[in-house]
């Protein structure tokens, strides 16, 4: 047996994108039915989904109802503020 | 004023009065009624450098150009009612396909209101402190508030 020594290299691709939130959040105008409504629009979220995030907008003044890339983030961001929902887009930490 | 769903599933409004008109009217001017418009308000939201100028330069103008749009298109609607004659009916036709237009127009309205206002969350507790100007300001928040329900209900479709 030949005195050899095979070295194994193992690379793991890794994805480096960061993620982004899309945040709505409190403001003193819009009706819980209408923010429900348009989560239900703009994600496709069934009810009970649109529902909790839009008591947690109410109770806790924000929800992150979206994360992943960039320029999804972005686009429903717009769609979000075209509604008149007070929406920010973050870098998840 | 008479609010009704329609069997189409819209709504009528039917004014029957001056001031009926006038707080009809008074949506248009409330919402216009701010130094920055709507959709700079909320293109100030967006502050990550990645994404602010982009959103400055190619969403906020889109939105502007929405907001601009819904409000022109209740103002026409409204000034078409009112131009015709007294004695006939002149309801103002709420379509499901108008709904979203008159909401979005409300809320533009409703927000300006709240900005210049800052009502607060129970504003029936500052009764006594309240201007007749901010009075008459919250009475048409009310009203406006009102007519959006009306049209989550009856009129607003997934």
């Amino acid at each position: 047996m030949p005195d050899t020594t095979t070295l194994t290299e193992t690379e793991t691709n890794v994805s480096t994108q960061p993620t982004w939130n899309v945040v709505v959040h409190d403001d003193p105008v819009n009706l819980m039915a209408y923010v429900t409504f348009v989560l239900m629009k703009v994600f496709g979220y069934n009810e009970k989904i649109a529902t909790t995030m839009m008591m947690q907008v109410h109770q806790q003044g924000l929800s992150i109802v979206w994360s992943g890339e960039l320029e999804k983030a972005e686009f429903y961001a717009q769609q979000l503020q075209l509604h008149q929902l007070k929406t920010t887009i973050e870098q998840a930490e | 004023m008479n609010i009704a769903p329609t069997i189409e599933g819209g709504l009528r409004i039917d004014p029957e009065s001056d001031e009926d008109w006038h707080i009809l009217r008074a949506i248009v001017l409330d919402a216009n009624d701010h130094e920055i418009d709507l959709a700079s308000r909320f293109g100030s939201l967006i502050t990550d450098e990645k994404i602010s100028e982009d959103w400055q330069d190619i969403v906020v103008p889109d939105l502007r150009e929405s907001f601009t749009d819904d409000l022109n298109h209740i103002y026409a609607s409204i000034e078409a009612a009112a131009a015709c004659p007294k004695d006939g009916e002149t309801p103002i036709w709420i379509t499901p396909e108008d709904a979203f237009t008159w909401y979005s127009s409300l809320n533009q309205a409703r927000l300006a209101l709240e900005e210049k206002y800052r009502f607060g969350p129970d504003p029936e507790l500052e009764a006594e402190n309240r201007s007749p100007l901010r009075q008459e300001a919250l009475l048409r928040s009310h009203f406006y508030c009102a007519l959006q329900s009306f049209i989550l209900t009856h009129a607003l479709t997934l």
